[in-house]
C-alpha cells in the first residue's frame, strides 16, 4: 500500500437535509484503503457515504453490515456489494461480476449493465440492474428479489431455490434451470426454457406487484409478464423418467 | 486467468497511436497475470512484408541477427532492420511469406517467425505489460487497430513463444489472443499435425491461431471462422482475433471467460474487465458483458498506405 494516506483523501462532509454525507476520493487510494476509510466512518455512526473515483475496480463497499447509504460514483468491478446485510448501495455506472453476491438483506441498485452472476446465492434484499445482465444472474438464490430493466444472459436463476427475478426484457437459453424453488417473470421473450421448468401467465395480482415494485425504482415494464417455477420432476430420483435426468445433466 | 484486449479506431487513420491505447488496457489488466504481455498492431501497409522474429532463446542476439538478415537478403530486399530484445524486424520486399518463413526457421531450431504481415506487427516479452514501453516502446506504434494479451501461465511454459499474442503461422495479417482453455486442444492438435501443421508451443491457446488460419484457407470469413469456432472449440475461452480488414470475439456456449464489450462513434473496445475498457475509452461509453456462444466482427477502416498522399481538393 502507498500513496496517498485514506484521511487525506477524504473530503469534506456536506450537510444534505440534516445528514451528514462523507466524500470519499477513491482516485487516490487503493481498494483496500477506500474499504476501510467506508468501514472507520461507518464505525463512527456516518450513514450517508459517496465514494468518488471508483475507477471500475474490484472489491468495493464488500461486506456492509449496517443500513448506512453508499453511493458509488462511477462503473465497479467485480463483486461490488458482496456479502453485505443491510447496506443501501447505489452503483451510479455499471457493474462487472458478481455484484451484491451473497446479499442478506438491503438493496443494490446498479445503473448501468452488469456482468455475470449477479446477485449470485442471494438470502434477501433486492438488487436492481437497470440496464441487462451477463450469463448466470440470480444463480442459486435463496431468497430476496433482483429487477433486471433490461435483458438476462444464459441461464439466469439457475438451481434458485428461493425468491423472485423480474426480467422487464428477453431471457436467455437455458432460463432457470433446475429450479428448486421461486418464480422468474419475464416481460420479453425467452430464448429457450431450462430444465423442469414450467411457464404460465403472471396472474393480475402477480402483473400489480411486479408494477409496484418496478414503480418504486422508476421503471416501468411490458404490460404481460410472464411466470416461470418449478417443475419439480428433478426433486425426487424416479427412474421412469431417466430422460428428464440425461437432459438435465 | 490472462488479460486480453481489442481496439479499434473508426476514423481509419494508421497514425492512431493504438499503441498507447493497447498499453493503457493491458496496464489495468496487469494483476490478471503479470507473466510475458504482448500486442499485436495493424499499421500503415509496407511496401512488401513486416516481419518479426525471435532470435533464438538464448545466447546473444548478435549471430541469429546476422543470420536471420543474411537468409532473408537471399529472397528480396530488406530494409529498417531493428532489433529490440530477442526480436528481429525488418521490411522484406516481394517475398513468397511461407518460403521466407521456411528459409528463416532452416536458420536454427530456436529461431521463430513470430509475424508476418503487410499491417501485422507483434511485439511480446517475458515479463508484465509495463515492461512493453521498455523494450518496444509500445505507446508510439501506430495503426487503425490491435489486440493485446498480458499472461497467467497455467499449464505451458513461460518464454518469448509461449507469448500472446499468436500469430496464425503462415496466414499473413492474422493475429489471436486467448483467455481460457482449449479442452479439445490434444485432440484438434493430433488432427491438425497429421495434416503436416507445426505448433511451436505446448499452449491451447496457439490452436485457436491454427484453428481460424484453417478456417479462412477454407474460404470462411473471420465472422464466420469465429462462429464456427464457438461450436467446434471445447472448454472454457474469450478470444480477440483480427486480420488486416477486422477485428472480432468469440466467446463459449457457457460463458465461463468474461469479456466486456463497449463502442462509441469513434471506437470499440473489448477487455476482460471494465478497468480496461476506461482506461481506453474514459467516459461516455456503455460496457455490456455478449451472451454465451457470442460473437461479433468490426470491420477495420482501410488506411492510406505511406506512399499515398492525402487527397488534396483542387478548386
Amino acid at each position: 500500500m502507498g500513496g496517498a494516506s485514506s484521511e487525506e483523501s477524504v473530503g469534506k462532509t456536506a450537510q444534505a437535509g440534516g445528514v451528514t454525507v462523507v466524500t470519499i476520493d477513491g482516485g487516490t487510494l487503493d481498494v483496500r484503503q477506500i474499504n476501510e476509510t467506508i468501514r472507520r466512518h461507518l464505525a463512527a455512526g456516518d450513514r450517508e457515504l459517496t465514494v468518488l473515483g471508483p475507477g471500475a475496480r474490484h472489491n468495493l463497499a464488500v461486506a456492509i453490515l449496517t443500513d448506512a447509504r453508499i453511493v458509488v460514483d462511477g462503473p465497479v468491478g467485480y463483486y461490488c456489494g458482496g456479502m453485505s446485510d443491510g447496506v443501501r448501495l447505489e452503483i451510479r455506472g455499471s457493474a462487472g461480476w458478481g455484484v451484491a453476491e451473497c446479499l442478506m438483506s438491503g438493496e443494490v441498485v446498479v445503473d448501468g449493465n452488469a456482468g455475470n452472476s449477479a446477485a449470485a446465492s442471494i438470502r434477501g434484499g433486492v438488487v436492481v440492474v437497470r440496464g441487462s445482465t451477463g450469463a448466470r444472474a440470480g444463480i442459486a438464490m435463496k431468497g430476496g428479489l433482483l429487477v433486471i430493466g433490461g435483458d438476462c444472459g444464459y441461464m439466469a436463476g439457475f438451481m434458485m431455490q428461493r425468491g423472485r427475478i423480474i426480467v422487464c426484457g428477453n431471457a436467455g437459453p437455458a432460463l432457470a434451470d433446475s429450479m428448486y424453488e421461486g418464480v422468474v417473470f419475464v416481460g420479453g421473450e425467452i430464448a429457450e426454457l431450462g430444465n423442469d421448468t414450467v411457464v404460465s401467465e403472471a396472474s393480475r395480482e402477480e402483473h400489480a406487484e411486479i408494477r409496484d415494485t418496478l414503480a418504486r425504482y422508476g421503471m416501468k415494464g411490458p404490460d404481460r409478464f410472464r411466470k416461470v417455477v418449478s417443475g419439480r420432476k428433478l426433486w425426487n430420483y424416479d427412474k421412469k423418467e431417466l430422460e428428464a435426468w440425461k437432459a438435465a445433466f | 486467468m490472462c488479460g486480453i484486449v481489442g481496439y479499434l479506431d473508426k476514423a481509419g487513420a494508421a497514425d492512431v497511436p493504438v499503441g498507447g491505447k493497447l498499453l493503457a488496457m493491458l496496464t489495468a489488466l496487469g494483476c490478471r497475470g503479470p507473466d510475458s504481455a504482448g500486442v499485436a498492431i495493424w499499421g500503415a501497409p509496407a511496401d512488401g512484408l513486416i516481419v518479426r522474429v525471435k532470435a533464438g532463446d538464448r545466447g546473444e542476439v548478435e549471430p541469429f541477427r546476422r543470420a536471420i538478415v543474411n537468409t532473408a537478403r537471399k529472397l528480396g530486399r530488406v530494409q529498417r532492420v531493428l532489433t529490440q530484445g530477442r526480436l528481429i524486424r525488418f521490411e522484406i520486399a516481394k517475398a513468397d511469406p511461407a518460403e521466407l518463413q521456411a528459409a528463416l526457421e532452416a536458420v536454427s531450431p530456436d529461431v521463430e517467425v513470430v509475424s508476418v504481415g503487410r499491417r501485422l506487427e507483434i511485439v511480446k516479452q517475458v515479463g508484465a505489460p509495463r515492461n512493453l514501453e521498455a523494450q518496444f516502446g509500445v505507446s508510439r506504434l501506430t495503426g487503425t487497430h490491435g489486440i493485446g494479451h498480458t499472461r497467467l501461465s497455467t499449464e505451458s511454459r513461460v518464454d518469448l513463444s509461449h507469448s500472446q499474442p499468436f500469430w496464425a503461422h503462415g496466414t499473413v495479417d492474422l493475429a489471436v489472443v486467448h483467455n481460457g482453455h482449449v479442452t479439445n486442444y490434444h485432440k484438434l492438435r493430433r488432427t491438425y499435425e497429421q495434416d503436416g501443421t507445426r505448433f511451436y508451443t505446448g499452449n491451447d491457446s496457439e490452436v485457436i491461431a491454427v484453428y481460424l488460419a484453417r478456417k479462412r484457407r477454407e474460404g470462411l470469413t473471420l465472422r464466420e471462422a469465429l462462429a464456427a469456432s464457438v461450436r467446434d472449440l471445447d472448454g472454457s475461452f474469450s478470444y480477440v482475433a483480427a486480420t488486416a480488414d477486422a477485428v472480432g470475439f468469440a466467446k463459449d456456449p457457457y460463458c465461463l471467460k468474461p469479456l466486456l464489450v463497449a463502442e462509441t462513434a469513434r471506437a470499440v473496445a473489448v477487455a476482460n474487465e471494465e478497468i480496461a475498457i476506461q482506461a481506453a475509452l474514459g467516459a461516455g461509453y456503455q460496457a455490456c458483458e455478449p451472451g454465451a456462444g457470442a460473437i461479433a466482427v468490426w470491420e477495420a477502416p482501410r488506411p492510406r498506405s505511406p506512399s499515398e498522399k492525402p487527397r488534396r481538393r483542387v478548386a
